[in-house]
């Protein structure tokens, strides 16, 4: 299964919707606020090279933004 | 083919779609997202009959709603692209390369964010530049930021930022704000909070994420600067109509002009509603009674179309 990191913050609902959609598809995930870590908030940035949520990470292909068909192709659901 | 295709799923398409299933039209809806703009709000405090609800909740609720209607068909997270018209009718196409038919259309396609149009602006999304308050306030804690824009929108953003940044510099084109007093006095109570009045943003600098910005100071006409990492851009939104093409009559900003009272486009069988149009309030308890009159519009005009063809006569 592949490792699912997602990076929020509380009242995001683009977070909520990926959330969601993980919930959805049975994707076991592991999330990180980034208003109350800064070090995963310097991590998102790392990452990601920019500044906005939800940043997810899959296998470490990073991807920024609630985009059904990426998070798809990676988790390789149908 | 359909009676009615629906093209948008915020107050205005949602309604729209009820009124549709009510009326037992053959109906289709299309949309990218279900709620429309409000979506990102986190409590929305005026839709009527509920006291608060995130834009996430009603955007759920407007979904379920539409899919509560028996006969009514749905394709979520595509986007119509272009607007033909053929025999008795229209052809819609989307981006996934699909093509519908109907005989009539509901325009619901809303507004998006509007874009200061300045340099820096493109390269700084999302390092720095933020349309989305309530999603990236709190990743600008500690630092210092500037809102630009003095309506509801800009306000609000100030709100969502009180917990986290340091420093709220309120950019404000006009010589006063123009937000709601209750509002505005929330934000001017706030310590945090410089605001700037009569300022014109010019541009967005930095090396990889936002440093800082410049304005034009209208009192005295110099350029000014403050060094800042977020800029929040809250101007409004501009409507979703370019799909239309020259099909349809439109003002000069780019909004379908409707008759108000029917929600009838300049061309027949086409209605618009919500803040894809004219409509001076871009409400979301306006949006949805513009889609019910729309929906009910193109119901009696099915309904006419039906007593003028031949076949009715038999």
């Amino acid at each position: 299964m592949a490792k699912v990191i997602i990076y929020t913050t509380p009242i995001c609902v683009y977070c909520k919707m990926t959330k969601e959609f993980f919930k959805e598809h049975n994707v076991s995930y592991e999330e990180k606020d980034v208003s109350s870590d800064s070090k995963a908030r310097d991590e998102m940035v790392g990452k990601s090279g920019q500044l906005g949520v939800p940043v997810i990470d899959i296998d470490s292909q990073v991807i920024v933004g609630f985009d059904k068909e990426k998070m798809s192709e990676l988790l390789k659901l149908k | 083919m359909y009676d009615l295709i629906i093209i948008g799923g915020g107050p205005a398409g949602a309604a729209a779609g009820v009124y549709a299933g009510r009326k037992k039209l053959k109906t289709l809806l299309i949309t990218e997202e279900w709620g429309g703009q409000s979506i990102v709000s986190s409590s929305i405090e005026n839709w009527i009959g509920t006291v608060s609800i995130s834009g996430f909740e009603l955007a759920q609720a407007l979904e379920r709603h539409v899919r509560a209607q028996e006969g009514i068909e749905i394709v979520s997270s595509d986007k119509v692209l272009a607007i033909g018209g053929i025999s008795g009718g229209f052809e819609v196409k989307t981006e996934k390369g699909s093509k519908y038919q109907s005989k009539t259309l509901i325009v619901a396609s809303g507004g998006r964010r509007r874009h200061l149009g300045i340099p820096g602006e493109d390269k700084f999304n999302g390092r720095g530049v933020v349309y989305c308050s309530t999603c990236d306030a709190p990743i600008f804690k500690d630092k210092d930021v500037a809102v630009v824009g003095g309506g509801n929108a800009g306000l609000e953003a100030v709100i969502d930022l009180f917990p986290y940044a340091s420093k709220i510099y309120l950019i404000n084109r006009k010589p006063d704000l123009i937000g709601d007093p209750l509002t505005q006095e929330e934000v001017k109570k706030s310590p945090k909070v410089i605001i700037i009045n009569n300022a014109q943003t010019q541009e967005i600098f930095g090396d990889r994420f936002v440093a800082g910005i410049k304005y034009l100071d209208k009192q005295d006409n110099q350029i000014k600067e403050i060094k800042l990492e977020g800029v929040f851009v809250e101007i409004g939104s501009v409507p979703n109509s370019e799909f239309m093409g020259g099909l349809l009559e439109m003002n000069k900003v780019g909004e379908i002009i409707v008759d108000h009272k029917t929600g009838a486009t300049s061309h027949d069988g086409i209605f618009a509603a919500g803040d894809v149009t004219d409509e001076i309030y871009k409400q979301n308890n306006i949006s949805a009674g513009d889609g019910i009159a729309a929906a009910l519009s193109a119901y009696n005009y099915l309904l006419n179309i039906k007593k003028q063809s031949p076949a009715y006569e038999k």
